[in-house]
């Protein structure tokens, strides 16, 4: 056990999301020493890591909300981001279709919703256009948003984190905050086994951060977790759609409505339902979901088959507002006044992710009024993630052989993913040593025998060159061994 | 007095349903039908006066390319024996190199039967 | 730079060994092996168990045994086999693409041999609901796992599937000391064979529970239990028939699919039910001279009909390339009532073919009938049919004389 004097930093950030990572990397360029609490063994293991991977346009949220003014910031500067810190984005548009003529008027309200938030670039399309944009799709007319893109929210949410790290912020995964306290003027955390001191306390816990901002002394914020299923199908589908296709939203929804959203890797993702649930923590997929969720995919895409179904997931949305009121609420960014010094980001639900790095220049700018913060002449801006090898050319790919003879062995056949961008994943700069870490980095075991040709390969891999023993690897940490012991 | 019983043969992927007719008397087998080959008909007497069962399993390897190597008994064990078979197999560490078809323990459990190596493991 | 061959074989598993061999002794010189494996064998190297060679050899092997008899001809019959190199690509004018260590190397053959094997359907696959722990394997992996690397994967364990390796697997678990609590089957009957039913679950009294599935995994970090419930004619689990096993295990054995990506990058035409290529009396593709054999044709349940049918391929190409084989296969091969499929799904008349298939449903005392129009080209009475057994039939030449639309069913 560390004494907590060791542990004093200027900001405490709870939660190693897409937002606390975002946070993180913002206040990493001033003299601020910075420490990132997350209780998973990972960034990204809540809903950052588990949605649709959709950088909105900002077109759904009500005109004057943060979310809607954020949402278009981010959606701007989105590109330049990914490009800085080496994440895969792309620039797809999406198109809201219409089914029947009572559509019409909600595609109207749409448009005329973007032209208050800003956004650019919408307008209404005829069926022509929408059949040569996505001819599996059918439809009788529909709303096309040129802005709207698609990214790997995983990737994004470590490139962050990866670049706070080198920026020097220290993240503390397996670090769950159980209590706060103040002490003379600095918060006192307990986290883990140990204590934390710090002057700021930013509250990024998602699902969680109604507990966090609680336990600081600031009460009456209740989140409400909303279960939002989904299926992965085979890159094979990737012919059959080019950009997010949603259905026109009916009024009433918790989400967006059950849609199909190519990801920046081939595969297509088919949802999310939105149900309220009672826990937290309860990520299962249920029978009547995915029942639904295909036969409602069917319908916006009709080549879609069973057999193309390589994985599901679940994602929980944080929202302020409950089942009764249904729809969606707003961010909550701000310093409590109850608490000085405690920074809550309360309620980020969907479009959270593209307004992640403006909520982090918002944090930047509540410390900013507080107190000066220099900027750190040391800061750098750029990170390089994983090479990912099969998108080379042939040249390419020779060169990089003659260099690292481990880029020429294949452990992913289903990605293409070798052993040298394995072990980058093994060695990545955050430390994480899990499997379902070096899942998300790399990319082996995502493809359609889920890990069937490259688990045992990965398995080797931690043990000869990492001297992992198989009884010690993790799915996620915990208590999570894939293993039971040694046969013999 | 007979008695009959449906076996299902194990020796071969025909996997023929043989009818068995037993002397309820003497427990030995009268007759064997529906059996496609002479191997079947052994196969269903020995079943019904001491079934045996060939056993597979591996015995741990020290200093050896694999940490394992893949064994057999060389014939069928009393299949009561089994499950006190391969508990006795997970006693044993071997020094690697194995040689293919080596034999690993004789006479296991005084069943006649030995355990041989089914693949080498050379040396690390 | 372009690499010559006269035959490249993508696969060293008992398939491809098998047609290395046949090649090599039909006189081809120029013959590559491609492995991706660090050594030759395949699937065998991890099936421990007895029971190879039966037909063939008359004898049950294990499969390392069987894997070396075609491993030691091989060699000794001086056949090149590189191991450790990922086939990328395989184009229409048969050239290859195949990265290692050493580099990525091009080769144009005058014939390809598919021996890529199969891979196994997934929980994702099949969409159990419940959360996604720890704990959660198939069937070959856990093989893998156990009998190659010494892991051990679980301590109580339920098996979903009744196929081989699962039921291989149920009895290899318990004699390493795990506690198999039941082989789980969501079909009516097992899709095992009945031989591993007796002497893997009855011989260490392992519950089969036929009609049964799982629909709910629990556990958040390592499996916690798992509910299976009967299932109805549709598969649809029965209100009221739930029950939980507390379990920190859950194996799948829940099929299998010939691994066809790289074919598909060579326009080869998939068969939508066999998932393995449509071939033709030839066991050639629809892109001439890329041939297909083993699991990545169909799957077997058998390996000495996989050798068979390396053998059968390798024979085929020497003959294309001497340019001879190519007769034209235009008459089409239906799997009518009672079968699930068929192959060849093409063939020509004039010669002496070996089909394959299986029958949809168990059945007793039926017949497979072979039929051209209104004309019966062969009956065969079987006592026992069974979709874990392939069916292999052979007609003659003769038997085939002036045929132009072939149907194959079960009688009544």
């Amino acid at each position: 056990m560390t004494s907590d004097i060791d542990n004093l930093f200027d900001i405490i950030i709870v939660g190693a999301g897409a937002v606390g990572c975002a946070v993180a990397r913002e206040l990493s360029r001033y003299n601020l020493k910075i420490a990132v609490l997350e209780k998973e063994s990972d960034v990204a293991a809540g809903t950052s890591g588990r949605n649709s991977a959709v950088v909105h346009a900002g077109f759904n949220n009500k005109p004057g909300s943060l979310m809607a003014k954020l949402c278009v910031e981010g959606n701007e500067g989105f590109e330049s981001i990914c490009r800085e810190l080496d994440v895969p984005y792309k620039k797809t548009g999406k198109l809201i279709v219409a089914f029947e003529e009572s559509d019409f008027a909600g595609i109207d309200r749409l448009i005329e919703n973007g032209r208050k938030n800003g956004v650019k670039g919408l307008e209404f399309v005829d069926a022509g256009v929408v059949k040569r944009l996505e001819p599996h799709v059918g439809g009788i007319g529909a709303m096309l948003s040129p802005n709207t893109a698609i990214t790997n929210p995983f990737i994004y949410t470590v490139a962050l984190a990866e670049n706070a790290a080198v920026n020097g912020a220290v993240f503390y995964f397996n670090t769950e905050v159980r209590g706060i306290s103040r002490q003379d003027r600095l918060f006192r955390v307990r986290a883990g086994d140990t204590f934390f001191r710090g002057r700021y306390i930013v509250n990024s816990a998602g699902l969680y951060s109604d507990r966090i901002s609680s336990m600081a002394g600031e009460k009456g914020y209740k989140v409400y977790p909303c279960r939002g299923e989904y299926f992965i199908l085979d890159k094979r589908t990737s012919q059959y759609l080019n950009m997010p296709v949603y259905p026109v939203p009916r009024p009433g929804l918790g989400g967006l409505g059950v849609h199909l959203t190519p990801t920046v890797e081939g595969n297509i993702l088919i949802g999310p339902s939105a149900e309220y649930i009672k826990t937290k923590c309860d990520y299962s997929s249920t029978k009547k979901v995915m029942d639904r969720l295909f036969k409602e995919a069917r319908e916006l895409l009709p080549p879609l088959s069973m057999r193309h179904i390589i994985r599901s997931y679940t994602g929980i949305r944080s929202k302020l507002v409950g089942p009764k009121t249904g729809g969606f609420g707003d961010f909550v960014i701000e310093e409590s006044e109850a608490v000085p010094g405690l920074i809550n980001l309360v309620g980020i639900e969907s479009p959270g992710l593209t307004s992640s790095v403006p909520i982090s220049r918002m944090v930047r700018d509540i410390i900013a009024n507080r107190e000066d913060i220099t900027p750190k002449s040391s800061f750098i801006s750029v990170r390089k993630g994983i090479v990912p090898f099969r998108e080379l050319t042939i040249e390419q790919k020779e060169e990089l052989i003659k260099e690292y003879p481990d880029y020429g062995e294949v452990v992913c056949r289903c990605e293409g993913i070798t052993k040298k961008e394995v072990l980058d994943a093994i060695n990545n700069p955050l430390g994480v040593a899990t499997l379902s870490g070096i899942k998300y980095r790399a990319r082996p075991m995502m493809g359609r025998c889920q890990g069937g040709y490259c688990l045992t390969r990965i398995v080797d891999i931690l043990n000869n060159e990492k001297g992992l023993p198989p009884e010690e690897i993790t799915l996620r940490g915990k208590e999570s061994k894939l293993f039971t012991g040694k046969v013999k | 007095m007979d008695d009959s019983r449906e076996i299902v043969c194990i020796v071969c992927p025909n996997g023929c349903r043989m009818n068995v007719v037993i002397n309820h008397d003497n427990n030995k087998v009268e007759m064997v039908e529906n059996a496609l080959c002479e191997k079947g008909k052994a196969y269903a007497r020995d079943e019904i006066q001491c079934p045996k069962r060939s056993l597979t399993s591996t015995v741990k390897v020290i200093d050896g390319v694999l940490p394992l190597v893949s064994v057999r008994s060389d014939k069928p064990l009393p299949k009561e024996k089994i499950r006190e078979a391969a508990v006795e197999l997970r006693k044993i560490e071997l020094q690697a190199p194995i040689i293919y078809h080596q034999v690993i323990v004789s006479n296991l459990l005084g069943t006649g039967a030995n355990i041989i190596a089914t693949k080498e493991v050379s040396k690390r | 730079m372009l690499i010559k061959k006269d035959i490249i074989i993508v696969g060293a598993g008992p398939a491809g060994l098998a047609a290395a061999i046949e090649a090599k002794k039909r006189g081809r010189d120029g013959i590559l092996v491609l492995e991706r494996e660090l050594s030759a064998g395949g699937i065998l190297n991890q099936c421990i168990h007895d029971g190879f060679g039966l037909i063939r050899f008359n004898e049950a092997l294990t499969g390392p045994e069987y894997a070396r008899r075609y491993i030691d001809e091989a060699k000794a019959l001086g056949i090149e086999i590189v191991t450790n190199v990922m086939v990328q690509d395989i184009s229409r004018d048969k050239t290859v693409t195949a990265v290692s260590p050493d580099g990525i190397k091009t080769y144009k053959a005058e014939a390809v041999i598919l021996a890529m094997g199969c891979r196994e359907r997934t929980r994702g696959a099949i969409c159990i609901p419940g959360t996604r722990p720890s704990g959660v394997f198939t069937a070959g992996v856990a093989q893998n796992l156990v009998n190659l690397k010494n892991i051990m994967v679980g301590k109580r364990i339920v098996i979903l599937g009744s196929g081989d390796i699962g039921l291989i697997m149920a009895r290899r678990l318990t004699l390493e000391g795990a506690k198999v609590l039941a082989v789980v089957e969501k079909l009516p009957y097992s899709s095992g064979l009945q031989r591993n039913i007796t002497q893997c679950l009855d011989d260490f009294e392992i519950p089969l529970l036929l009609s049964h599935t799982v629909t709910k995994i629990e556990g958040h970090e390592r499996v916690k239990g798992v509910t299976i419930a009967r299932v109805d004619e549709k598969g649809n689990s029965i209100r009221g028939t739930s029950r939980k096993f507390e379990c920190d295990t859950l194996i799948l054995s829940v099929g299998l699919i010939p691994e066809n990506e790289v074919s598909l990058n060579a326009g080869i035409v998939i068969d939508e039910t066999t998932g393995g290529a449509r071939v033709d009396e030839n066991l050639q593709t629809s892109v001439p001279g890329i041939f297909a054999c083993g699991n990545v044709l169909q799957v077997h349940d058998l390996v000495d009909y996989v050798s068979a049918e390396g053998e059968q391929a390798a024979k085929a190409a020497v003959e294309f390339i001497k340019g001879r084989g190519e007769a034209a296969s235009d008459i089409t091969v239906r799997a009518g009532s009672g079968i699930r499929y068929v192959l060849p799904q093409s063939i020509s008349s004039g010669r002496d073919i070996t089909f394959s298939m299986r029958v949809t449903n168990p059945c007793k005392n039926k017949t497979i009938i072979f039929k051209d129009g209104d004309t019966v080209l062969k009956k065969r009475t079987f006592k026992a049919l069974n979709p874990a057994e392939m069916v292999r039939i052979d007609l003659k030449a003769g038997e085939l004389r002036g045929v132009l639309n072939m149907e194959v069913f079960i009688d009544g």
